[in-house]
């Protein structure tokens, strides 16, 4: 990631900015300063700005619908804050429709990050029926549950206890170390999360 | 895949999906019947020509007084054959020729009675003759001449003549056994051939010999006068054109109408047919606009879903797939279906027409499978194309 959008504030007011896999960041605002919407830009969800992104030196706009896709297999994770769950689902399910597509997780393996989550006993349920912070959890695992040069990771921990949010953030960070990645994470407020750099919008 | 079948199958209505199959192979059915009753028409009409023969008209000039008196020439001159070419009726025309040279023939067999007769022989072009013979036609060296009778002279002699004479009856079958020999007189040699009846004409009311038989027998023999042609022989591509009686009747001609009237019903027949397989064509027409909205209804259904799915990773194709195991797997239980309600079909009308004597295939042709299978391909590709676009266009939202 070399060059982020310059619009609005700070990252967006900036001539230009990079993200490198080495660091872990914490992008930090109060609501609607656009957390989401960077990483939205940054995962091709959202070709509505102006500037330009370039991921590994290729101008992002030049990147086809089949090789997003492939990206969102092998090189981006994101933890959506909207969860983007499926709640008629059992969270195993969730879950194993994403390592279907990838095949990066054993079964054990998944079994064991939903233990070091506490909720491994909530796999079978449905989502719909899970509280939201149970969900965040279930989709925190999801998204390991594939290679990743960067993971996003958005607002993720908002529901969850401080105890399990520390549990989840090793959880993560043992990820991105095994697999050199980087972490892009944000927050409305520095909730004490150890970080290389932190930028506010 | 299991995954993407729960996600997308469900909360959908299948009702809709039901009727678009009812109506496919309803369509189908229609339209495959429609082509096995046509190819099966054509091939009864084809060996009942007498039945419809719609496109040659015989035409002749009536005879006068003055004929019977020698005072006129009755056939017709190369302005009247000229004339009747330019008529846009007329497709094809072509004048009967005949013997230059007194001909006769004689039997002498033990199966049949003996005869003996003074002869005269006439000649049309082969594209004319409706007796499909492999006997039939001329070259130097043949050792036999075909000869092709009109199939009321044997009507006359089998219901006729033999019974009245205590003579047996022969059936078409065995008339290519009958043995007999023709005699050419010219004015300076004589030859004498064997011939055989090579089949009976509906269409042609004459004694009919391959046309080159008899234009190289009157340059050998002939030595009488040329006479004019007294028949002329036509073909017109729709016989039901009122202008073909309206020039017969302004030129004093004369031709048998029935014909003309039978050919009537070829063409009713043909455009009974052709409607149907309109009908059908516009039925495979609204099913194939139901699927195609059907499945477009399913993934619309679904656009939050596919949209979820292409944020984890999954490309349009990939969501398109389980859409497009569901249309393959619904047409081809609709071919499977139609196929097997129109072999049912047919195998009924083959019973029915076995009624009435005519024979019609109980079992659908090939053409009949490869219509079906070209337009399931047409309709698997469209329907294909439009989920990829239902869902690409989703994707990019």
């Amino acid at each position: 990631m070399k060059e982020v959008p310059t619009k609005g504030s700070s990252i967006w007011e900036a001539a230009s900015f990079s993200f490198s896999q080495e660091n872990s960041y914490l992008v930090e605002a109060p609501s609607g300063k656009g957390k989401t919407s960077l990483l939205s830009i940054m995962y091709g969800l959202r070709k509505d700005y102006s500037g330009k992104l370039f991921i590994d030196n290729r101008d992002s706009r030049n990147i086809g619908s089949a090789e997003w896709s492939a990206m969102r297999k092998k090189q981006l994770a994101y933890i959506f804050q909207g969860l983007e769950l499926f709640d008629d689902m059992s969270a195993w399910d969730n879950i194993m429709l994403k390592n279907h597509i990838t095949r990066h997780k054993t079964q054990q393996q998944v079994r064991n990050m939903a233990a070091q989550l506490n909720i491994e006993p909530f796999l079978q349920k449905h989502c719909g029926i899970l509280s939201f912070g149970q969900r965040q959890r279930v989709a925190i695992i999801r998204a390991l549950c594939q290679p990743f040069n960067f993971l996003f990771a958005d607002e993720c921990f908002s529901h969850i206890d401080k105890q399990n949010s520390a549990v989840a953030m090793e959880l993560i960070r043992e990820e991105c170390r095994a697999g050199g990645a980087g972490l892009i994470l944000t927050s409305l407020g520095n909730n004490g999360h150890d970080v290389d750099i932190t930028l506010r919008l | 895949m299991k995954y993407l079948f729960q996600i997308l199958w469900k909360d959908q209505s299948r009702w809709h999906l039901l009727w678009a199959v009812l109506g496919t192979i309803a369509g189908f059915v229609l339209l495959l019947t429609g082509i096995h009753f046509y190819e099966n028409m054509n091939k009864v009409l084809r060996e009942n020509e007498d039945l419809l023969d719609p496109e040659y008209i015989i035409v002749n000039k009536e005879v006068g007084i003055g004929q019977t008196l020698g005072l006129g020439n009755g056939g017709f001159s190369e302005e009247e054959i000229a004339e009747i070419r330019q008529q846009p009726f007329a497709e094809q025309v072509a004048p009967f020729i005949s013997n230059e040279f007194p001909i006769s023939a004689y039997t002498r067999s033990r199966q049949f009675p003996n005869f003996s007769t003074e002869l005269f022989f006439e000649a049309v072009p082969d594209a004319f003759v409706d007796v499909r013979s492999d006997d039939w036609g001329w070259e130097a060296g043949k050792d036999h001449i075909p000869v092709i009778l009109p199939q009321d002279y044997l009507n006359l002699y089998n219901f006729g003549f033999s019974q009245s004479q205590g003579l047996p009856q022969i059936p078409k079958e065995m008339i290519g056994m009958l043995q007999f020999s023709v005699v050419l007189k010219g004015a300076t040699e004589k030859a004498t051939y064997p011939g055989r009846i090579s089949g009976f004409s509906n269409r042609i009311n004459s004694i009919l010999v391959p046309y080159d038989f008899l234009t190289w027998a009157n340059e050998k023999f002939g030595y009488l006068e040329q006479p004019r042609p007294s028949r002329i022989i036509l073909v017109s591509p729709d016989p039901t054109d009122p202008e073909i009686i309206r020039f017969i009747d302004e030129k004093g001609y004369d031709t048998i109408r029935e014909k003309l009237k039978s050919s009537r019903l070829n063409i009713i027949l043909k455009f009974v047919l052709s409607f149907l397989v309109l009908i059908a064509g516009i039925i495979i027409g609204l099913a194939f606009l139901i699927f195609l909205l059907s499945l477009q209804l399913m993934i619309s259904r679904s656009s939050e879903k596919i949209r979820r799915l292409n944020k984890l990773g999954y490309h349009h194709t990939e969501i398109s797939r389980p859409y497009i195991i569901v249309l393959f797997t619904l047409l081809f239980i609709v071919t499977a279906m139609a196929l097997a309600i129109s072999a049912i079909i047919s195998g009924k009308m083959a019973a029915m027409a076995a009624e009435w004597n005519m024979e019609v295939g109980a079992s659908l042709s090939g053409t009949i499978y490869l219509v079906s299978i070209g337009l399931v391909v047409v309709l698997f590709v469209l329907n294909t194309f439009s989920i990829y676009l239902g869902t690409k266009k989703l994707c990019k939202e």
